[in-house]
């Protein structure tokens, strides 16, 4: 299986990301020319859509990853020194398909300078715009001082970007939970939240790629992969278990009392028109399969990979059902919305982008992955 | 001289739901075409009693030109503004059309102008009072569901319907401090 995977995977993978990056260059041309108002589903009632969603998974991935590093170079625990490159850079591209991704969202992304020609410091959104930039800045140089083993910057880098990495997905979900009008998003819950489900991400990405990078260059893992898959994996399950919690009270805040536009957003998620999201994506998929890989004793490094793969196919559902449903309630009285709500549904063009942004992170990374050593020099298998 | 404090006071038992403050604001503000473009509204209330004792009423609105605007407060690069006179209004050179203010508005105020690629509603026409006009849907509305004026004056028409008729304002309770007031 694993001679096969390296005879074809490789081109069957670059085949796909490339197709995946051209179907979005084309869709993305078709926004410019026809419009979004015309080729997104967004709408008055329902304004953040899909690009917003995977805007948010793709940033808070980033937060994750960088989190998850900060275990080897500041904590001290140095059997994590292996992953903290391969972190970085993924942490890198994450953020850059983030930024595609809320790029293609505005029709004037080039205006995006006068946050700095006229801030408004009240705006979550400023704070969260300032923190990403300056912490992609702190990425590439925390970067480029670990593959050139400079370890005076990257313990700097290392412990600004742990700080950034915390704040970031923390401000991002401000952004939801200080919009006073959506009761469904408003309070503390969503900054503390964002921070779980970043560990969450960052673990099962960096799992990923722990587990492939092997598989595909048809290595054995060693003892200290495993035990490193093993504690990572750990590390998952107990993420994992905070969620659960999470996601538990979150929709019993919502239901008890069934405060108006609270209520109505968790109904849409329970029985609604994001059921079969919630319920298979986040919850079968995202949560209890996952919990149940990793729960077992005998678990293999394989078994830790789909728990993994499960995780961040559930996270992705988790930020899309999280950013939409808070929209579904309108603001004011309507007659003329099926069941009293608005819905969404992403247009072709919506998922094309999305599939694209991510696509050009998976593309570049397998790219530095394959052409540039991101192994330290003691776990060097070449 | 004092600046003024622009509102604008409902009185919804009027309204005929004829929507001709919506076609008014559409041709004085160039609103584009299309069913989610307008600038205010008028909002059926569900039908009351049962057949054949039926009644209806209905709700015009638009911005409430909060003093406390959350949509003020979210804007990341200070396009949404309050003017002397207390008009929120909206700087379309800086704005990024990022959509938090449509999400943080709690009245549904504001629309997305897909032709200049900006966040758009209502400043209670702010070209006409520029040359003494009233906004475009007090004017032309028939039975005269709104009055506007300016509430420093105390002899104004909305200062006088406000002190001798009980009134609301929409989602007190958010503490925005609207200045769109509905008789009740």
């Amino acid at each position: 299986m694993s001679i096969l995977f390296e005879k074809y995977g490789n081109k069957v993978w670059f085949v796909l990301l490339g197709a995946c990056i051209i179907a979005a260059a084309v869709a993305s041309a078709n926004v410019f020319l026809v419009g979004h108002e015309q080729t997104f589903n967004t709408s008055r009632g329902v304004p953040w859509g899909i690009l917003i969603s995977t805007y948010v998974f793709l940033a808070i991935s980033c937060s994750g990853l960088c989190m998850i590093s900060s275990l080897g170079h500041v904590f001290g625990f140095h059997e994590f020194d292996m992953i903290s490159r391969r972190a970085i850079l993924l942490a890198i591209l994450c953020l850059f398909g983030a930024f595609a991704s809320i790029g293609m969202e505005l029709e004037h992304p080039f205006k995006m300078f006068y946050t700095v020609l006229s801030p408004n410091l009240q705006s979550a959104i400023w704070w969260m715009g300032t923190i990403y930039g300056i912490y992609l800045c702190v990425l590439i140089v925390e970067f480029y001082a670990l593959m050139t083993n400079n370890h005076k910057i990257s313990n700097i880098t290392g412990v600004v970007g742990l700080l950034f990495a915390i704040a970031a997905p923390s401000m991002l979900g401000a952004v939801f939970g200080l919009v006073l009008a959506r009761p469904f998003w408003h309070g503390s819950f969503l900054p503390v939240y964002t921070i779980i489900t970043a560990v969450v991400s960052g673990t099962a990405l960096i799992i990923l790629v722990m587990y492939f990078q092997h598989y595909v260059r048809g290595l054995e893992m060693d003892d200290t992969d495993r035990r490193v898959i093993r504690l990572l994996g750990r590390i998952l399950r107990m993420v994992l278990f905070l969620l659960i919690f999470s996601v538990f009270w979150n929709v019993v805040m919502g239901l008890y009392g069934k405060q108006p536009g609270s209520y109505e957003p968790v109904m849409a998620m329970i029985s609604g028109s994001l059921s079969v999201n919630f319920w298979l994506g986040e919850i079968i998929i995202g949560l209890v399969v996952p919990m149940g890989l990793l729960i077992r004793k005998d678990r293999t490094p394989f078994t830790t990979m789909l728990a993994s793969l499960l995780a961040i196919v559930g996270m992705f559902f988790m930020r899309y059902d999280m950013t939409i449903s808070g929209q579904l309630y309108p603001m004011r009285q309507r007659t003329d919305l099926v069941g009293g709500l608005f819905s969404y549904t992403p247009s072709v063009t919506e998922i094309l982008i999305v599939l694209g942004c991510m696509a050009f992170s998976a593309m570049v990374y397998t790219l530095v992955e394959r052409y540039m050593s991101l192994d330290l020099k003691s776990e060097d298998h070449s | 001289m004092k600046n003024k404090r622009y509102a604008i006071v409902l009185d919804t038992h009027r309204c005929l739901d004829c929507k001709a403050c919506t076609v008014a604001c559409k041709a004085e503000n160039d609103v584009p075409l299309g069913t989610q473009n307008y600038r205010n509204w008028v909002g059926p209330e569900p039908l009351r009693g049962s057949y054949p004792n039926l009644g209806q009423s209905f709700h015009p609105s638009q911005c409430n030109q909060c003093a406390n605007p959350p949509c003020n407060e979210v804007c990341p690069t200070s396009a949404t503004g309050i003017n002397a006179d207390g008009i929120v209004t909206i700087n379309h050179d800086r704005c990024i059309g990022c959509k938090y203010c449509m999400l943080a508005c709690p009245y549904d105020a504001r629309y997305y102008n897909a032709e200049e690629g900006v966040l758009d509603k209502c400043t209670f026409c702010i070209q006409r009072i520029a040359v003494g006009r009233i906004p475009a849907c007090v004017e032309t509305c028939p039975t005269k569901v709104r009055a506007f004026g300016d509430l420093n004056d105390p002899n104004s028409e909305v200062s006088i319907l406000l002190s001798e008729n009980d009134h609301r304002v929409l989602k007190p309770e958010l503490g925005t401090k609207p200045f769109l007031f509905y008789l009740n």
